[in-house]
């Protein structure tokens, strides 16, 4: 029996998740302060930069830092945040490419690589790079299907 | 999520992704248009099968265009437009997913790679229709297109077999507006891919001489068997570039070598929708006016004053071509 993957997709901006196409998405439960989450919320017409707010950890589970709409908020490890022309990274101390965000632009339209190896809390794997995009393990959703903030409302 | 073949045809209505030369080839998004008007009217929705390798941003221009959902088998061995395997895949999806109605652009690899659908399916496919309804009686689809050499329009239904298969040239029908806030379902069905190697692009290369497209020219100057010299034609070719326009051509005139074959209008060439259409030595036949019928406005210049094509013509003119065309050069550049 053959096997289908299925996902909404906005005519704007997407992201690659999981080989597919996916407006927005989420790993973890966002908006936690005390654990793992990835947010990779709806990014509107008219809007140029995908917004991704994050609680990352490292591979033994000590807490790294916060990101908050792409702006660091917590960041005891003293991680840089570095704009690039096609989106932005966050850079260890050790000049080390943590997280990559990447949009692509159409002609008319967006899509959006992420790069990471993210963990939680635990120290469990929640996010790899896989083909063009990213895989993620674990409670998620991979698909919303309007901005994070107006599903929770 | 599994995939399981369907026990009876859905109402849905497919419509073949051909997204090379995109932002010029618009023959899918106009499909789209017209799929989707044929299955709001069934009660289905209209699906894009699109197969290639990185096709991201043409899925997402087809969700613009009206798509409902678009199925993408996305694989580095798609990367060209490969008929063995396209054919292989595309069917076995149709028999998995059983669309009511199926169409693909009149495009060369459409010819091409349809009709090999068609008949790996047993289903029955009207060619180069030039207009699409749904029966409302019987809920069929009626597929109209000239027949008998382009003397006449047949209306073709599909009654026992499905899908319902038709190719429509590009311009037939209007595209959508792009909404970029439109949102629509992506699917990614597992197939085996298997790429057939017994043909293989070796290379590709643009087409020499390349003008600008017809389907997109305000004005359109076509010559026919009347336009009977290399020299009638440079006249025609000088007039269209006075005008801002280009050059198409009928068979006769292709034939007769005074046209390279991707200037053809009608039946087996390009569909255009000028403002403005100046049909010079055109009789009229069927096979070439259903390639001009979107035309806003028609011009005839025809030395037969009983030819048909001044029945379609707002303005005609009964001469010799040659003379009327230098009578015209002459006025157009004094003014240009």
């Amino acid at each position: 029996m053959v096997k289908q993957r299925e996902s909404l997709i906005s005519a704007y901006h997407n992201y690659l998740v999981n080989n597919m196409l996916s407006p927005g998405f989420y790993v973890g439960v966002p908006d936690s302060v005390t654990d793992f989450y990835f947010l990779a919320d709806i990014m509107l017409p008219g809007e140029v930069t995908p917004p991704i707010s994050a609680r990352l950890y490292d591979s033994s589970g000590s807490f790294l830092v916060e990101l908050r709409r792409n702006s660091i908020s917590k960041n005891p490890c003293h991680y840089v945040f570095e704009t690039i022309p096609q989106g932005f990274r966050i850079v260890s101390s050790a000049d080390e490419i943590f997280l990559d965000v990447n949009t692509q632009r159409f002609a008319n339209g967006y899509l959006t690589r992420i790069n990471a190896k993210l963990h939680d809390s635990n120290g469990h794997l929640r996010i790899e790079p896989s083909y063009e995009g990213i895989h993620v393990y674990g409670e998620a959703c991979l698909t919303l299907n309007a901005p994070f903030d107006r599903q929770k409302g | 999520m599994k995939r399981q073949k369907r026990h009876s045809p859905s109402k849905d209505v497919w419509v073949f992704g051909d997204y090379r030369n995109y932002f010029q080839n618009r023959v899918t998004l106009q499909l789209i248009a017209k799929g989707r008007e044929l299955a709001r009217t069934l009660g289905g929705k209209v699906t894009v099968l699109v197969l290639g390798a990185q096709v991201h941003q043409y899925a997402m221009e087809y969700v613009a265009h009206g798509a409902d959902m678009v199925m993408v088998v996305d694989h580095q061995d798609l990367m060209d437009f490969q008929v063995e395997t396209y054919t292989r895949i595309v069917t076995s999806l149709v028999e998995d997913y059983r669309p009511d109605i199926f169409l693909a652009g009149a495009t060369p690899f459409g010819r091409e790679f349809f009709p090999r659908v068609a008949k790996r399916l047993k289903t029955g496919l009207s060619t180069d229709c030039i207009a699409l309804e749904v029966d409302p009686e019987n809920q069929l689809l009626l597929q109209t297109t000239p027949s008998f050499g382009g003397e006449l329009l047949a209306e073709v239904i599909t009654q026992d077999h499905r899908p319902q298969m038709a190719t429509v040239h590009p311009g037939v029908f209007e595209e959508r507006p792009h909404d970029h806030q439109a949102i629509g379902r992506i699917s990614y069905p597992e197939v085996d891919i298997a790429r057939d190697n017994r043909v293989q692009l070796v290379r590709s290369r643009p087409e020499q001489g390349k003008k600008g497209r017809l389907e997109d020219a305000p004005v359109v100057v076509v010559g026919g068997w009347g336009v009977n010299s290399k020299e009638q034609f440079q006249m025609l070719s000088e007039l269209a570039e006075l005008l801002g326009g280009e050059v198409g051509a009928t068979r006769p005139a292709v034939r007769a070598g005074l046209a390279e074959e991707g200037r053809l209008l009608g039946q087996t060439g390009k569909k255009i929708k000028p403002k403005l259409l100046i049909t010079v030595g055109t009789s009229g036949a069927l096979q070439y006016t259903t390639g001009i019928q979107g035309a806003e406005t028609i011009i005839a210049i025809n030395r037969d004053a009983q030819a048909p094509i001044f029945k379609m013509a707002d303005l005609g003119l009964v001469g010799d071509a040659g003379s009327i065309l230098a009578l015209v050069l002459d006025k157009l550049r004094k003014r240009i």
